[in-house]
């Protein structure tokens, strides 16, 4: 008896015992899943504050991007800009990019937009929110692509209102990098490169540079027919040749596809918009794949903790901690040597935009004169490709950087290309008694866009009465939806080009 | 047999069976078997060893040294267990208890240990350190401190030099229990 005596004791001691410790091993799980688990959000979040919490470094870093907010006119800068766009929006507003936070302030500002009165007018399809807003990944998951791009720009006035950021390269659920728009995978796949066939091969080191590139590329609007007879503008990358320069000009001239005619030469012109990845890729660090977020978003320190630095910006900043991690040389010397690439490209990129604004305006003036069709096809042929080329060596964020020698080949080829159309144009002229015309110089924008018949004070106005009135409206119809959050963008200063 | 006799009898038996299915539970909820590999996974059952797990994931010891062979004696069996019996009772005593604090440090006896381990595997380069050391410091005399540990110069080795729980968010050995 005394042994089921003391069997009984012992295993209601045991009993109690383990209960205590099964019950502490299943608060540690509990406790475990809640440090270990992703915090959970709504689907397709995009107000990027909603993050902060969560990913306070990450967050905070982005918030960062605010302080690149200075206002470059380039047209300003280079007025002959101007002539080279003319009867195309880029004549009429173009600054040097500021950073992220400001990407939504930047779209509804510049003159390119316009001064829509409602949700149907304006100049603009929606296409142009593509790369501005973590709204455009969540307005395409809800309402599918085709319709997203059909309609004008000002159709999503109230709905695109916070500016790049989270939820355009991650997953919303588990917050690993993802690519969000579709047209990205389709370009891989249309181009069919054995490194990268399709996004699904992407290494993670991959997609440190192509969540970058879903918008850092050179695209176009491919018109689509809808069912109701209109037309969609899709948002399409031209890499069914490639992506190098002579490949997507190959590409456009088999498609006879043209972004705008010149209003002054009449050429069918192409405008680059931002070929970044596809110049990165044939430079030296393209080539060794060190991927964008590598230089542009680093590995920092704080305190224990390592993070990716979400201030994209310029590398050349902290150089500590982009340049010096595999250069061993010195700060110095690195940036003398960048200079030298940079005054090599300014040395061409001056050059050949004079060029460019000289054939310009001597075809105007052959038209003028009476010159034919056939005697100016070859002219303006001539002139689309040498603008394309010069385009798309400087219109991407720092190639000269990037890919320096392409980028200086590209111009060669842009000077040559220009070169030949103002010898054509030479004996057209001639043939028509104007040997000696000389085409107007030109020196600031203001009278740029005098010679090309621009309305810029008209632009301004529209642009006001837009500001004052539809736009505010956006703002505060976003917020009732709960879209928009008018601490995210408080204080900010309103900074133009124009005001 | 009287009545409250067989109650004691049933209740005593009864009683066990419940002890013996709490233990069959206790092992599985603590996974406690896996503590008999070698896998450096067993280690972050606890999430206290997320951050040593994540550290030595991306240090130049994670193709050739898994947690075991550097924490635990490999010269015997016994050695190795004992070792492993005192660690585990000691790790699930704090982390039960709730008796360890933010940034854990090695006791003496795992430093021996980890030190002995270093000088096994890396005798060739020790021999030469050891012959260095005697022709050009008296390692006898009292005045020189010869009782410095690898890593005190090594900080970076394997673990990192400034580490935490909470150093490594979102790291590696998390996300691989996660999946």
């Amino acid at each position: 008896m005394k042994k089921y005596k003391l069997l009984l004791a012992i295993s209601v001691i045991a009993i109690g015992l383990m209960s205590a410790l099964v019950a502490s091993i299943n608060e540690k799980k509990v406790e475990e899943k809640n440090l270990t688990a992703m915090p959970s959000k709504a689907t397709w979040e995009a107000k990027n504050e909603e993050f902060r919490k969560d990913f306070p470094r990450e967050y905070d870093s982005w918030k960062k991007t605010k302080k690149s907010d200075d206002i470059e006119d380039m047209l300003k800068k280079y007025p002959e800009l101007v002539v080279l766009w003319a009867g195309y929006g880029f004549a009429k507003d173009y600054n040097a990019p500021r950073g992220h936070f400001y990407a939504i302030e930047d779209n509804r500002n510049t003159l390119r937009t316009g001064g829509p009165k409602d949700e149907k007018t304006g100049p603009m399809p929606t296409a142009c929110w593509t790369c501005k807003s973590p709204d455009v990944v969540r307005v395409m998951k809800k309402e599918g692509d085709l319709e997203y791009y059909s309609g004008k720009w000002s159709k999503y006035g109230s709905e695109i209102i916070n500016p790049i950021g989270c939820i355009d390269c991650h997953n919303p659920e588990t917050m690993e990098l993802q690519v969000n728009r579709e047209y990205l995978d389709e370009g891989l796949k249309a181009q069919g490169h054995e490194d990268l066939p399709s996004l699904a091969d992407a290494t993670q080191q991959d997609m440190r540079t192509m969540v970058c590139a879903q918008c850092h590329s050179e695209y176009y609007f491919n018109k689509t027919p809808l069912g109701d007879g209109k037309k969609a503008a899709v948002v399409k990358l031209p890499w069914g040749e490639g992506t190098s320069v002579d490949d997507m000009e190959k590409y456009y001239d088999n498609l006879d596809f043209k972004d705008w005619t010149h209003k002054v030469s009449k050429a069918p012109m192409l405008k680059a918009q931002h070929p970044g990845y596809e110049m990165w890729k044939t430079g030296a660090h393209g080539k060794n794949n060190v991927s964008c977020a590598d230089c542009h978003m680093p590995y920092t320190n704080e305190g224990g903790v390592k993070y990716t630095d979400h201030h994209v910006g310029n590398p050349l900043e902290n150089m500590d901690k982009s340049c010096m991690n595999c250069h061993r040389t010195s700060e110095k010397s690195l940036l003398a040597n960048i200079e030298e690439k940079r005054a090599r490209k300014d040395e061409l990129h001056e050059k050949s935009m004079a060029q460019l604004a000289a054939a310009h305006l001597e075809a105007g003036k052959a038209w003028e004169l009476g010159a034919t069709k056939e005697e100016m096809k070859p002219i303006l042929t001539d002139i689309r490709h040498a603008q394309w080329r010069w385009d798309y060596a400087v219109a991407s964020h720092p190639a000269f950087f990037h890919a320096p020698e392409e980028t200086l080949r590209v111009l060669g080829s842009a000077l040559e290309k220009a070169g030949n159309a103002r010898i054509k144009l030479a004996k057209v002229l001639a043939k028509y008694g104007a040997a000696d015309y000389v085409a107007p110089s030109i020196d600031s924008k203001e009278k740029a866009q005098e010679i090309v018949g621009l309305p810029f004070k008209k632009l301004v106005e529209e642009k006001k009465v837009f500001r004052d009135g539809l736009m505010q409206e956006w703002k505060k119809e976003a917020e009732q939806k709960g879209l928009y959050n008018p601490k995210s963008t408080q204080n900010i200063e309103d900074k133009t080009s124009y005001n | 047999m009287e009545k409250n006799q067989k109650v004691v009898v049933y209740g005593a038996l009864f009683s066990f069976l419940i002890a013996i299915s709490l233990f069959a539970y206790t092992v599985y909820a603590s996974n406690m078997l896996s503590y008999l590999s070698s896998d450096p996974k067993a280690c972050i059952n606890c999430h206290t060893m997320h951050s040593a797990y994540a550290t030595w994931e991306r240090s130049s010891h994670k193709d050739v040294a898994k947690c075991v062979d550097c924490h635990l004696p490999v010269d015997n069996v016994v050695n190795k267990y004992k070792a492993k019996a005192i660690d585990g009772w000691n790790h699930s005593v704090a982390f039960t208890m709730n008796t360890y604090k933010n940034n854990i440090q090695i006791g003496e006896d795992g430093a021996n240990r980890v030190q002995a381990n270093c000088v096994r595997c890396h005798s060739n380069l020790n021999n030469t350190l050891m012959e260095n050391s005697s022709n050009y410091h008296n390692m006898n005399t009292q005045n020189l401190e010869n009782t410095r540990k690898c890593w005190e110069c090594h900080k970076h080795v394997p673990h990192g030099k400034v580490r935490s729980l909470m150093s490594t968010p979102y790291n590696l050995g998390i996300q691989e229990k996660l999946k």
